[in-house]
This record gives C-alpha cells, structure tokens and sequence, in this order.
C-alpha cells in the first residue's frame, strides 16, 4: 500500500517534470513563432521596449500567469503583451506552469483537474481575447494597423494610377484648358461685360470702379443657388494623386480646390470686366478724337 | 507716356500666340507629313495584308494547308513590316510634335519680353487714377505712372480674356461634332443593314 502510494508520489514527480519540460519545449516553440510571424510583418519597432520591458521587469512574467481568471484579457495585456502574437496557448502553458509550483505536490488525478480547469478557462480568456487584442494592438502600435495601412495606401495608389491613365486621353482631347461653360459662368461673364461699359459710361467719374464690381460678385453669390448646379467630376491629376498619397484627406483636398475654383472665377470675371472697361474706354476715346 | 495704340498691339500679340497655341497640334502633323516621304508605302503595304487576307479567307486550310501557311507567313511577315514602319512614323511625328512645341515657345517667350522691354516705363493706356483705386500702384507696375496700365497687368488680362475667347469658340464645333459623328456613324450603321 505505502509502496503503491510512494510509487504514484514518484510518477506524480516524474511526470509533473515531464510536464515541466514539455511545457518549456512548447513555451520555446510558442516564442519562436512570435518572433517568426513579428520578423515577417516587420515587427521591429517594440523590440526594443521588449527587452526594455523583460530587462526592467524581470519577475514579471512574459506570459500570464493568472490562474483564476475571471477578468478580461486586456488589463493583463496592457501590462505585459507587447507582441500582438502572443499564442492562446501560451495562456494554457503559463497556466499549467503556474499551476504546478502551487500544486506541486497534488497527485496524479489532480493535475488532470486543473488542465481542464484551465482549458475552460482559456476557452473564456479566447474569447475575451479580441477586446483585449485590439487593446493591445492600439496602445503598443502593432504592426497589423501598420500592415493594413500600407495595403490600403498601395491600393489607392494602384486605383489612382488607373484612374490617371484613363483620364488622361480625355485631358489631351479636351487640351489642357479645363474651363466649362455652364450657364452661371456664361451669365456671370456677361454681367461683367455689361457692367463694365454701364460703369464706363455713366459711374466710373463718381467713384472708383471696382466698387461696383465687387457688388456684383456678391450678387453672383446669392444668384450662384437659382441656377442649375452642374456636377462637375473630379478630376484626378498628378498633384491630387500625390496629395491623397502623402495621407492629405480626400474631403481637404476636394475643398480646397472647390476653393480655387471659385477664386479663379473670381479672377476670370475681374479680368473681362477690367478688359472691357479699358476696350470701352478707349472706343469712347476714339470716337470723341474723331468726332469734330 | 503712351503710345495711341500699344494696348492693341499687346492685345494682338497675346491672341496671335494663343491662336498659334491651340493650333500647334495641327501645324506639327502638317510638317509631318511634309517631311514624311513613304507615307504612300504604309497604304500599299495595308492593301497588300487585306488582299492577302481575303485571299486567305478563301482558300480552304485542310485542302491546301501549305499554300495557306505560306500566305499566313506572307500576312506575319508584312504585318510586322507595317508595326515597324507605323512605329517609326510615330516617333518621327511625336519628335516634330516636341520640336515644333519648343521653337513656339521660344518664340512666344521672346515676344512677351520684348513687349514687356519696349512698355516697361510707358504705360499701354492711362486713365485717371481715381477710376481704378486703391489698386493703382499694382495695375500701374512697373511703370509708376499714376492712372496708367502697366504691361504687366494688361498681360495677365489680355491671356485671359483670350483664353476664355478662344475656348468657347474651339468648344462651339467641337460640341457639335461629338453631337455628328455618332448619328453619322448609325446612319452607316442602318445602310449596311
């Protein structure tokens, strides 16, 4: 009887630093893929604070050891997860290693207890998992964000491209004025026009005459609503593919050269005015010199 | 002080080389064609491929395969003639195209600092300076002359009204033969129907 019990007091030994070893050998492997799978996204940028963080924390242990876990896996992480590829398993084998100095020496039948225990355990931990990953991902800046982002960057770039291509043909037809001629832009030239020479011939000895220009792009302004708005496309140049590119929002980008569009209208309508008012001015001219 | 008409002349420059401009492709494929003498070659060897085709087309491949591999060599042989003949002429339009757009350009740049070198100090108009206030120094540069307009600013205005001229003339046509030529092409269409 005391002979049967020291021999399952010895397996129970034996085994639990079987068990010991194979966990280790497992914990090697498990570390080894995280370093493998960190080495082919590129992970380079924690390694640093890795070592940092095993050097200045040297008891705590790089995988959890929490046996009654309850709580979600983010406060653990957050503590001790740089590397995103922490394994599950890793929480079974950091489970079953801090399982065992406690209950060292338990007998054979209650080591399988806590295996199972520890396997339900996980399975809870596994799906807490998730929240507390992207936890882990957004405070240590793992390299998956890092990874998507550069995929997403390379895919507008790639549409860009296809885009600049086929719109090119179009650009080279129309030649390189893009100007349209929407019934606004036409009014609002002639407006100009007309304004000029009223101004030429009976206000310009008054007052200074882009007085009643500048009334006249306010006027355009409240008028710009009561006139049918034309869609105009978006065109993809090289300076706003390089401006998406370079991470500028495609919401600034477009506002901005809404922005440029209507100064240039601006310009476009002080110029004909302005030109019209001299041409005016210099008919008048010609007409007094020749009349007698 | 100014001459009567120096604001007619900058304005004739300016609508000159803006003409000269949006006809420049018209002018490179002109010289082209001058300074191409096979042109007539690449037709004859594009009739010669379709003969050959439609001959080709008649002959049956199972009875007399070695007549028709023949003329399928014949066809390669003269099509890749052709690419290489179509190549060449491409490069040499697109060499005229480049040359052709330098020498205009120099010429314009030329033009536009002699103008800005004979009115540098002469205004090309003037008018009283009260009329075109607060922004009489700026329409006056560089002359300094109160009231006058500076090439500068006559310039800048001149382009643009041109520009915008020209273009809705150039789009006038233009729109109404993108309206023609799909009628023109479906009336073919329903001929040969």
């Amino acid at each position: 009887m005391e002979s049967a019990d020291a021999g399952a007091g010895e397996k129970a030994a034996c085994l639990s630093a079987a068990q010991r070893r194979a966990e280790i050998r497992r914990r090697k492997l498990l570390m080894n893929s995280e370093d493998r799978m960190n080495r082919i996204v590129g992970y380079t940028k924690n390694e640093s604070e890795i070592n940092a963080g095993t050097l200045l924390r040297p008891a705590e242990p790089r995988f959890h050891l929490d046996l009654d876990r309850t709580e979600p896996w983010s406060s653990a992480s957050s503590s001790s997860r740089p590397s995103p590829f922490l394994p599950e398993a890793s929480g079974l084998v950091s489970r079953s290693h801090g399982a065992t100095p406690e209950r060292g020496g338990s007998p054979m039948p209650d080591c399988s207890e806590p295996l199972a225990g520890f396997l339900e355990d996980n399975i809870g931990s596994i799906q807490q998992r998730p929240r507390g990953e992207r936890a882990s991902d957004e405070l240590s800046g793992s390299p998956r964000p890092g990874l998507q982002k550069y995929l997403s960057r390379f895919d507008d770039a790639m549409k860009l491209r296809g885009q600049l291509a086929n719109e090119k043909p179009a650009q080279d037809g129309g030649g390189s004025d893009t100007e349209e001629f929407d019934p606004f832009r036409i009014f609002r030239l002639t407006g100009s026009i007309l304004l000029a020479v009223f101004v030429r011939v009976f206000v310009c000895t008054f007052l200074s005459i882009f007085a009643p220009f500048l009334t006249l792009e306010l006027a355009y302004m409240g008028l710009s609503k009561y006139f049918p708005k034309v869609e105009k496309k978006a065109q993809t140049t090289v300076l706003t593919a390089a401006l998406l590119l370079s991470g500028i929002p495609a919401e600034v980008i477009n506002r901005s050269m809404d922005t440029y569009r209507r100064m240039s209208d601006v310009f476009a309508d002080l110029c004909v005015y302005f030109f019209t008012f001299i041409l005016s001015h210099e008919f008048l001219l010609l007409i007094g010199s020749e009349t007698p | 002080m100014a001459s009567g008409y120096a604001w007619f002349l900058v304005l004739g420059s300016v609508f000159l080389c803006n003409l000269m401009k949006t006809l420049l492709p018209t002018i490179s494929s002109c010289l082209s064609k001058m300074v191409q003498k096979d042109a007539e070659q690449e037709s004859e060897m594009r009739a010669e491929i379709q003969e050959m085709k439609k001959e080709q087309a008649s002959i049956s491949m199972m009875d007399e395969f070695a007549r028709y591999a023949r003329l399928e060599r014949k066809i390669n042989k003269m099509t890749d003639k052709l690419k290489t003949h179509v190549k060449s002429r491409t490069a040499q339009q697109a060499k005229m195209k480049w040359v052709v757009n330098i020498v205009f350009y120099i010429l314009q740049a030329a033009l536009m600092i002699s103008l800005i070198w004979k009115y540098y100090s002469d205004p090309v108009t003037v008018v009283p300076s009260k009329w075109i206030a607060p922004v009489e120094r700026l329409v006056a540069f560089p002359t300094g002359v109160a009231g006058g307009v500076g090439i500068t600013c006559w310039l800048v205005v001149c382009n643009k009204v041109v520009s915008l001229g020209l273009h809705a003339f150039c789009i006038g046509p233009g729109q109404s033969e993108g309206e023609f030529l799909p009628l023109l092409q479906a009336v073919i269409l329903a001929e040969q129907l």
